[in-house]
């Protein structure tokens, strides 16, 4: 697995370590271009919430964004330009200081502030009585009722919802909110922070966020994720099943690829690109062969990072072939001016453009494989209800079994459905539904 | 309003204005704004007063233009302006001290009313009169002055003077390009605090602006609360291009009662012949930010929190510049404006503050022909000296302070003009010695590739006088500006020629604390 998303065979592995930074986090990028390609969603914005942090990936196209820059070793963990840069190509995503961990804090102005401090796992939110006794997120979703004290991993870990009460009420107090109100503040403070992530990496690559699907999975985004949702505009969560483990997933769903990009200067030689563009496919296509790939299975795309002349952020192009063959200018422009005005929603006719970069990616076969999705052959009823702390009174909320539910059966929120890892929790004005393939979908009317 | 709904509400107004940032960097042509962060976007309320800025930019952007909301709003009343309407000026008295700011300032409205402003100034790539540089005689050979005055009027460009701006600056294409990146970075920003009220159901922010500016008031005096009452006195020196040597003085007076600060800069140099004269606005920006930096950090930066300091300068000295004094340079003296101050607080607060660093960042700016014949004119490019140390860390190596623009890529400037690169490495040794170090200057080399003349507009300083140690440690080395291996610094524009070797040795750190 390649931090582009690609996967390669080992032998390339070992010429380019390189490649394999942070190929966890993009193996659940990739995941998520996996469901879009399945559910046949164009879009989609994969939202990764676990203990530590967050992580948002938009996929577009049905394929992750990709950079050509990311940073690694930084000094400050959530600050861009602490780190060093590193020139490969990369799933481009953000990662946030908001996890099940992260910690609640008043801060000097009165203001209720979420991570990026974070309990961790040791000692972990105060609820799992490990001598954690600042107040987690973790904590706050227990106090609001979203888990159950005595269901967490399937019920094999017991948490102390009386320990994470005592945890949030000093910050109640300064704040002056009862306990239950202060846990919804922090609900709702960690998701708008999420949220203004997600919508600030959009806006720096100049896509427009709002509408897209949600994909939520990791073990806290379920929780989260119908808020967060709520915060981009969105009218669509779809949890995939197998939420906690969906990263280990992807890197079984995920077709064999390579990428290659050689940077060019000076004005457009064709003569130059044909031998770029040849040298290229040759360097991929043998990497695709030593990862076990049938040759006539390879599919090649070429594309190329150009700009208008004196700009510096480049537009990925892609082409419908080999433009070294047509060597049409017209063409490659209108594909340059249709990304552009894409991203931009602009043309600028009267610019010259240049090409910067070529670019091929060679593609294996698809990946036929499934995730097992344990489905009930009739819709189950609720396991119980519990009070949720959804308004300023708690109300009963039905609580569901994954593992009860069928194809096609249909719930409405406000619900609960757990499962051994994770926990979903749709907020009222949505409705959950089930699909064969073990996806639930949660949707509002716009 | 209770710490939960205006901590949503807060961080809302904050990414709006970080949204409207990005988007401005992200569309902008200057590479200085791109790559460099130079830039300040803000969020205003209808009276004109910031309540949240970008997380980006510099001190002397962000600062002057929460007070160039003021001025707009006191000769465009909120209640004047009609839907469609964007302000525009770059008067360095009302704004950020130099022509080459433009700051542009969109009114947001709901229901018929404005409710807020989106401003931002950039520093765009050329102004028209003399270029970068401290080498003009008075502002009105710094280029092109616009005073406030209405860009769009109810949604019509204002044809005169989009013509006047194209006419009067070198390379139109980007300021306009930049003008535009501005304005529409404006609309990002009112479009997501209208979404903003549409969920929260508000009509306007003018509570929440009050409740931020309160808290914000409120906690930076209680700050200021936790220092000694007294008043205490910095000075500090440094050289500028043409070998002037300046000195700013400061008496810096803590009311431990009410929680304010005033800073004084009686003592100070009097007016440059050269264009290093720092207006009121700009002083005002740099002193705020070396006193905020040591008080404690959470607090925000607004209306509220700046409110309690207080600055003052004799009229026309260096630092409180007088019309017609030329300003085009005036970073070269503004960012000295913390050293003095920290002087001061190192009396109070030694733990919070740091040695005198190497100051101003360098600039250049080039214009030539490339190989081909064809004249250009760059933007303006900058490198940085040391940081001076810290009580307990080391200084930062080839880091400003406290401006906070990153330095453009040479790969970039390669690609942008004919300018060939021959080296850029740390320096060691330069950062003064002690406990803890000063930070390292560094050298940069480079050429350009013609076959003509060509100008370079180049603005360093501390030749001579370098950065002073704290406790005993020792000073950071001066830096040094040559020209085919000979010192050339001068306050104009210098003639090149092809093959000129430009080296740069920008100054250390000062170091803090006796070494061991």
């Amino acid at each position: 697995m390649m931090s582009n998303g690609g996967v390669l065979g080992t032998v390339t592995a070992s010429r380019f370590p390189v490649r394999m930074m942070e190929s966890g986090p993009a193996a659940g990028a990739l995941v998520a271009s996996y469901y879009a390609e399945r559910l046949g969603l164009d879009r989609l914005l994969s939202f990764d919430m676990g203990g530590t942090t967050a992580k948002a990936c938009l996929i577009e196209d049905r394929k992750p964004t990709v950079t050509g820059l990311f940073e690694v070793d930084r000094m400050y963990r959530f600050k861009a330009g602490s780190g060093m840069p590193v020139i490969i190509p990369a799933i481009d995503m953000i990662e946030i200081g908001a996890g099940g961990g992260s910690l609640a804090s008043v801060d000097a102005l009165g203001l209720l502030k979420v991570g990026p401090r974070s309990a961790g796992s040791e000692p972990g939110p105060a609820c799992y009585g490990r001598g954690g006794i600042n107040p987690a997120v973790t904590d706050a979703d227990l106090v609001l009722g979203l888990l159950d004290a005595d269901n967490f991993l399937g019920g094999d870990m017991q948490l102390d919802k009386p320990a994470a009460e005592a945890a949030i009420a000093p910050l109640a107090e300064k704040l002056g909110r009862s306990v239950p109100q202060t846990a919804r503040g922090i609900f709702q403070v960690v998701n708008e922070s999420m949220a203004a992530a997600a919508r600030a990496h959009a806006t720096d690559r100049g896509i427009d966020y709002r509408g897209m699907p949600v994909l939520a999975f990791g073990g806290a985004g379920p929780v989260h994720a119908c808020h967060v949702a709520e915060l981009l505009e969105s009218d669509t969560v779809i949890y995939p099943p197998l939420a906690s483990v969906l990263s280990a997933f992807g890197t079984l769903v995920t077709p064999v690829r390579f990428d290659l990009a050689r940077g060019t200067v000076g004005g457009l030689d064709w003569d130059a690109a044909k031998n770029t563009y040849a040298s290229m496919k040759a360097e991929a296509g043998e990497a695709l062969e030593a990862a076990g790939c049938p040759p006539d299975a390879i599919r090649y795309v070429f594309g190329a990072d150009m700009r208008y002349a004196g700009q510096q952020h480049e537009v990925t192009v892609d082409f419908p072939a080999d433009p070294s063959e047509n060597r049409d200018v017209a063409a490659i422009r209108e594909s340059f001016e249709t990304s552009y005005e894409a991203q931009y929603g602009l043309r600028l006719s009267h610019m010259p453009i240049e090409v910067v970069a070529w670019r091929i990616s060679a593609h294996g076969p698809p990946v036929e494989r499934h995730g097992m999705a344990e489905l009930a052959d009739s819709a189950g009823p609720p396991k119980g209800t519990r009070p949720v702390h959804i308004g300023d009174a708690p109300e009963g909320v039905a609580v569901y079994d994954r593992k009860a539910l069928a194809a096609g059966q249909t719930l409405a929120g406000p619900v609960i459905i757990e499962e051994r890892e994770t926990t979903i929790f749709v907020l009222p004005g949505w409705t959950a539904s089930v699909a064969k393939n073990g996806c639930i979908t949660a949707t509002r009317k716009g | 309003m209770d710490g939960i709904e205006l901590e949503i509400l807060w961080s809302n107004l904050v990414s709006a204005a970080s949204e409207q940032a990005r988007a401005l960097q992200r569309i902008a042509f200057s590479p200085v704004v791109r790559e460099a962060g130079d830039l300040a976007c803000a969020l205003l309320d209808r009276k004109g007063r910031m309540i949240a800025q970008a997380v980006t930019g510099t001190p002397g952007h962000i600062n002057t233009l929460a007070a160039a909301g003021g001025h707009f709003v006191e000769k465009y009343p909120p209640d004047t302006l009609v839907e469609g309407d964007i302000l525009i000026t770059n008067d360095p008295w009302l704004s950020a001290g130099h022509f080459f700011d433009i700051s542009v300032v969109t009114p947001v409205f709901r229901n018929g009313r404005v409710i807020a402003f989106f401003g931002s100034t950039i520093h765009h790539t050329d102004i028209g009169g003399y270029g970068v540089g401290a080498g003009a005689r008075d502002v009105h050979e710094e280029g092109l002055w616009i005073p406030r005055a209405k860009l769009y009027e109810a949604g019509v460009p204002n044809d005169l003077l989009f013509d006047i701006i194209r006419h009067n600056v070198r390379t139109p294409d980007e300021v306009l390009g930049d003008i535009a990146a501005q304005v529409s970075s404006g609309r990002v920003g009112a479009e997501r605090l209208q979404l903003l009220c549409d969920r929260h159901k508000l009509d306007d922010i003018d509570a929440l602006s009050e409740e931020i500016i309160a808290r914000s008031e409120a906690a930076t005096r209680e700050s200021i609360r936790k220092l000694k009452g007294g008043t205490y006195h910095g000075e500090s020196r440094f050289d500028i291009p043409g070998g002037q040597e300046i000195l700013l003085k400061c008496a810096l007076t803590i009311d431990s009662e009410a929680g304010a600060v005033h800073i004084d800069f009686d003592g100070s140099s009097g007016p440059s012949p050269h264009g290093v004269n720092v207006v009121l606005n700009y002083t005002h920006a740099y002193a705020t930010f070396a006193l905020r930096s040591t008080l404690d950090p959470e607090l925000p930066n607004n209306y509220g929190s700046l409110k309690p300091i207080t600055v003052s300068a004799p009229e026309g000295c260096i630092v409180n510049a007088k019309y017609p004094s030329p300003v085009a340079a005036r970073h070269v003296v503004g960012m000295y404006v913390p050293m003095p101050i920290l002087k001061a607080l190192y009396q109070v607060a030694p733990e919070q503050v740091l040695a005198e660093g190497a100051g101003a960042v360098w600039t250049f700016q080039v214009q030539g022909r490339n190989e081909a014949g064809d004249p250009f004119t760059s933007a303006m490019f900058n490198y940085s000296g040391g940081m001076g140390a810290r009580r307990t860390k080391d200084g930062l190596g080839a880091t400003c302070y406290p401006t906070g623009v990153a330095a453009v890529p040479i790969e970039v400037l390669e690609a942008a003009m004919p300018v060939q690169f021959s080296r850029k490495e740390l320096l060691p040794g330069s950062g003064g010695e002690g406990a803890m170090r000063g930070g390292d200057g560094q050298i940069v080399a480079f050429r350009l590739r013609t076959k003509d003349e060509w100008l370079l507009n180049a603005v360093p300083s501390r030749l001579k006088i370098g950065a002073e140690g704290f406790d005993g440690a020792g000073a950071g080395r001066a830096g040094r500006f040559l020209i085919n291996g000979k010192d050339a610094a001068q306050a104009n524009k210098m003639v090149m020629q092809p093959g000129d070797e430009v080296v740069l040795e920008t100054p250390g750190g000062g170091g803090y604390g006796l070494k061991k």
